[in-house]
């Protein structure tokens, strides 16, 4: 097709040549080109079938209010072709047919409608219930829209802003623009959001005159040379609002361009005040086959002569409610389009000089025609008829412009919970009262003067400075005049429907709902907008309320005669489908690293994620970690243990602090000494253990479990918050890092580093003592016997941690020192039944179920410790869970962690259970209820998939290693 | 989403940056005497009011500062203080 190259409005670029690939043929295209309309300049006509009635579809609107134009692009399904900018190379393909788009073997569905009534569904199909699993099966093939492969991978990169302005502008026209502007003339930050990819709303496409000689293009395209000189606007195009909410926060997205660093990413606008500028979209003609290709609304068609330089058809019907219709037939006309009649609405009100320019071009208008039916399956002819439906007469035709007239665009209103109404003049919904610092202008007010939508923008940027706080000195009253001077809303059309039946009359195309289904839904008595719209299905498809919008309400209102105004459906966001992919940005994957990852890495770690860190799991393919338990239990071995929550407590109110969240009685905390304790909840469950040990006066420092330290500061300020104590909460846990050195060789290893005495005598079983290490670097040094070995656990400030355990591999290789991860530490601790808490306890897991209830001093009830009064409770309830030591009657076959215990009911579960290679026994801990927990007891074990073959333990004594602590006290 | 709130120590800040911790009860009751009706009453009991309600908050990506605020939980919007009434 050749395209009008020459015109000064368009918006693509005919010399640079792009191509796309449809049906397996390589069409071309311009830069600047919608997939869309690069379809219909290649002369695609029918660009999908609908979702239930295959009935064939095509270019409608331009702006992406319905389903017609939706394509499988590049593998994504459901892309809106007419609000996608073509890129390069992309494949696009018709979803929902079988066979084409063009010829779909489904197509004979469309006469079976009178077998699907409003709520076919839900009265169909579920008597006998059997039915419908084989009905759904059928429906979901015959019906639907796109499809994704189950192994799509999305690409691109996605990204999020969060913007403060000031003032928030949505709507890049007119209005907008001047509403920026003058916003911006007092030096606030405005964001100025326009849904297309350029600036200019419905001046951009528009040759004719604002008054002064300007045509309405050329007046747009310099308000948009002086937004863009303008430092304090931010323009965000191609960027369609997603929500407004409280507080005028505002979401969007933006679509980036091929010279963008992101495929699409995700706006968040916190502003002072908004203007909406969102103009409106057009409100669809009621009569038959209004949604056949060829049928199109004003705005599609002048769109694509002036924007795209593709005049729309060869010989038009207008069929139009608004002076626009008259002036783009006028328009289309002077490019070339034959038109066999315009047939207006409205008996009277037309702008006198368009009508004068119609004459001058000899095309018949016929005042208060209507257009009643289309012909063909793309248009062929059509019907027209009064609006009575008196006289009916055919015109051969290959475009019917239709549109009845205009709605609003008021989703920004209604999200923010503005109330509604009718508005008698303009036939629109708009709001009754209006959200805080939030102002409308441009068209979507009902003005259609030019000049009266810029002064009306102008105004309500003004407003939204001063909401802003901006002393204006009168020029908000010097713009309120102006506005006043200038026309004001013009009367809207009021007709509901063509005089039609409306079996073949959409008022929703997503969903393909009739005027007629609209009918049967308010006869079986749902009488009310919202009822019928899920009832019979009317906007609830992808384009949600853009074709159904106003013309559901109000053609409830006319059919059920009903007296009160009319009350419009509520809109939710996301206003536009918005990718998944962009809501979840750019970071899919943080983690953090220990100081010592690298050289883990270097050591052959497998690291896996443990909560918000990376650590090395195992170190070599053997996941039974064999060699590095056996090296610790007989040799020596070093973990890297820097993910332990590490914090300093320190002020004279310190100790009340450890007091209130610890269960033991912290007071008795000997310098030189660790204790080890554990918190809990307000319901007495356990929610962390570690060590803390006295640094001086009023002094400490404690650990907590991995998973713990980022809620730690955060829990101790809670059960503090009404004591108003003086104390200090430092987290060392990224400051410090932890070595854990273990093994019958230990001792050893570390006295070749450090001039300190290890001696058991000098630094016995839980000492804690400060020591040099390397001759200048100190550590704070703890012995604990967690694996159950002679065990140093070194604090090193993190910088130092490579360095130290170079130094202690060093002075460990005669000993054949290695490395061991997660994994095996997991298995040492559990032959010595230490507990790890989230393993061996869970949500309702308390102190006393895990056999803890030592740590707790009944004692210090002044200091209202956490947990004191629901474990006082907990004590005499004998229906608890008890952590029981267990060995499975064949040790060659351990149960799976989480296993469950089992005889007619769940009893219990297992919570780790490994074959141990020190004893040889497979052995692990339960957590079972009482009667369960006797030594001796015999458990039965269901593990998933075991195909009803039951697994046997017994309970045994704990631990199952080294019972008298022996080694690690050495 | 829309929530902001105003910290004690940082201002007026995003809503996301806050950890909600509860409607104000009041401090910890004394443990001596305390039934366990009593105890299930303060922690878990809310009078989950339908309007402006004083409640604590945490500043979590922020000072680390625990305060108590106002917040109308119909609009979710945060509030100045009521005046008291007697």
């Amino acid at each position: 097709m050749n395209r009008l190259n020459q015109l000064p409005t368009l918006r693509i670029d005919p010399a640079e040549k792009r191509t796309l690939s449809y049906r397996g043929k390589s069409l071309p295209g311009v830069a600047g080109d919608t997939v869309a309309t690069a379809l219909f300049a290649n002369g695609v006509r029918i660009f999908a079938r609908s979702l239930k009635y295959h009935r064939p579809r095509g270019l409608y609107s331009l702006d992406g209010e319905c389903a017609n134009t939706m394509m499988d692009v590049d593998s994504i399904p459901n892309v809106r072709t007419e609000n996608t900018l073509l890129k390069n190379g992309m494949v696009v393909k018709e979803q929902n047919v079988k066979g084409s788009a063009e010829f779909d073997w489904m197509g004979f569905i469309d006469k079976f409608d009178w077998m699907m009534p409003a709520g076919f569904y839900y009265h169909t199909m579920h008597k006998p219930a059997a039915v419908w699993p084989h009905a759904m099966k059928q429906i979901r093939k015959a019906a639907g829209l796109g499809e994704i492969s189950p192994d799509y991978v999305m690409r691109g990169r996605f990204d999020e802003l969060f913007l403060k302005a000031d003032v928030t502008v949505v709507g890049g026209g007119a209005a907008g623009m001047r509403a920026a502007l003058a916003a911006a003339e007092g030096g606030l930050r405005v964001v100025l959001l326009e849904a297309r990819p350029h600036l200019g709303g419905c001046f951009d496409y528009r040759v004719s005159d604002n008054g002064d000689g300007t045509p309405l293009y050329q007046r747009a395209r310099e308000l948009a040379e002086q937004v863009a000189a303008t430092t304090n606007i931010r323009v965000f195009t191609h960027a369609p609002l997603v929500g407004t909410y409280s507080n005028n926060l505002i979401t969007a997205h933006q679509v980036g361009s091929d010279s963008d660093s992101f495929t699409e990413r995700y706006i968040e606008i916190r502003s002072e005040s908004i203007v909406v500028a969102t103009g409106c979209i057009e409100r669809p003609l009621l009569f038959d086959n209004n949604e056949r290709p060829g049928v199109m609304q004003v705005g599609c068609a002048h769109r694509l002569a002036r924007t795209y330089g593709i005049l729309p058809g060869k010989q038009a019907v207008f069929a139009v409610g608004h002076d626009l219709g008259l002036e783009a037939a006028i328009d289309l006309f002077d490019l070339g389009l034959k038109i066999g009649c315009v047939a207006d609405i409205r008996e009277d009100g037309q702008n006198p000089d368009l009508l004068m320019a119609l004459a001058d071009r000899a095309i018949p208008v016929l005042k208060g025609w209507v257009a009643a039916k289309a012909h063909g399956k793309t248009v062929t002819k059509v019907t027209l008829t009064t609006v009575e439906g008196t006289v009916k007469r055919d015109f051969d035709c290959d475009l019917l412009v239709a549109s009845a007239g205009l709605t609003p665009v008021t989703g920004p209103f209604i999200m923010a919970q503005a109330k509604m109404g009718y508005d008698n003049h303009t036939g629109y919904f708009l709001p009754t009262e209006l959200p805080e610092r939030m102002f409308p202008a441009g068209r979507l007010t009902g003005v259609g003067d030019p000049r009266a939508i810029e002064a009306s923008g102008r105004l309500a940027g003004l407003q939204a400075a001063a909401a802003c706080g901006v002393s204006l000195n009168g020029e908000l009253d010097a713009a309120k005049a102006a506005t006043a001077a200038l026309p004001g809303p013009e009367r809207g059309c009021k007709l509901v429907t063509a005089p039609v039946k409306g079996r073949k009359s959409f008022i929703c195309f997503d969903e393909d709902a009739t005027i007629k289904s609209v009918k049967q839904a308010i006869d079986k008595g749902f009488d009310v907008p919202e009822l019928v719209k899920r009832f019979a299905g009317v906007g609830l498809g992808p384009g949600q309320g853009g074709i159904p919008g106003h013309n559901l309400p109000l053609f409830v209102a006319k059919y059920t005669a009903s007296s009160a105004t009319p009350k419009p459906t509520t809109l939710r966001p996301p206003l536009v489908p918005t990718f998944i992919a962009t809501y979840a940005g750019a970071h899919h994957h943080m983690f953090k690293r220990t100081p010592l990852h690298k050289s883990q890495k270097a050591a052959g770690g497998v690291f896996r994620n443990i909560g918000v860190w990376k650590r090395a799991r195992y170190f070599s393919d053997d996941f039974d970690c064999r060699e590095e338990i056996l090296n610790v239990r007989g040799n020596v071995g070093m973990l890297d243990g820097s993910t332990l929550g590490k914090f300093r407590i320190h002020g004279p109110d310190a100790l009340k602090a450890l007091q209130r969240v610890y269960v033991s009685d912290m007071s008795k905390v000997k310098e030189g000494r660790i204790k080890y304790s554990a918190m809990c909840n307000d319901d007495g469950c356990v929610i962390d253990d570690g060590v803390v040990v006295k640094r001086g006066e009023n002094d400490y420092y404690f650990t907590t479990s991995t998973g713990r330290a980022g809620a730690t500061v955060e829990w101790i300020r809670y059960h503090t918050r009404f004591d108003g104590w003086d104390f200090h909460l430092v987290n060392l846990t990224d400051a410090m890092g932890v070595i854990n050195l273990s093994g019958p060789n230990a001792r050893k290893v570390l006295a070749k580093v450090t001039d300190a005495d290890l001696s058991s005598e000098a630094f016995p079983f839980s000492g804690y003592r400060e020591i040099t290490v390397g001759g200048s670097i100190p550590a704070r040094a703890m012995r604990l016997g967690f694996v159950g070995e002679l065990s140093y656990e070194l604090h090193v400030a993190a910088s130092y941690m490579q360095a130290v355990w170079d130094l202690l591999e060093e002075a460990g290789a005669e000993f054949g020192i290695r490395n061991f991860g997660v994994e095996a530490q997991n298995v040492l601790r559990m032959e010595k039944c230490h507990i790890i808490l989230g393993q061996e306890s869970e949500q309702r897991t308390n102190l006393l179920d895990v056999g803890l209830g030592f740590l707790w001093d009944r004692t210090k009830s002044a200091c209202k410790t956490v947990g004191a009064v629901a474990l006082r409770q907990a004590e005499k309830d004998p229906n608890r869970f008890k952590l029981v030591g267990i060995r499975m009657e064949d040790d060659d076959r351990p149960a799976r962690d989480g296993a469950l215990i089992v005889d007619t009911k769940v009893r219990g579960y297992v919570a780790t259970m490994r074959k141990s290679f020190t004893t040889g026994e497979a052995v692990g801990m339960a957590l079972v209820e009482k009667p369960l927990s006797d030594i001796g007891t015999r458990l039965e074990i269901f593990e998933d998939e075991c195909n009803g073959v039951r697994l046997y333990a017994r309970v045994v004594k704990m631990p199952f290693y080294d019972p008298n602590g022996e080694r690690m006290k050495a | 989403m829309a929530l902001t709130l105003t910290c004690p120590v940082c201002g007026k800040r995003n809503g996301y940056e806050f950890r909600y911790g509860g409607e104000d009860k009041g401090p910890r009751p004394a443990e001596e005497g305390m039934t366990p009706s009593a105890w299930c009453d303060y922690v878990h009991m809310n009078k989950c009011t339908a309007g402006v309600q004083k409640e604590w908050w945490f500043h979590r990506d922020g000072c680390g500062a625990w305060f108590t605020t106002y917040r109308d939980t119909v609009a979710n919007l945060e509030v100045d203080a009521p005046e008291v009434t007697e």
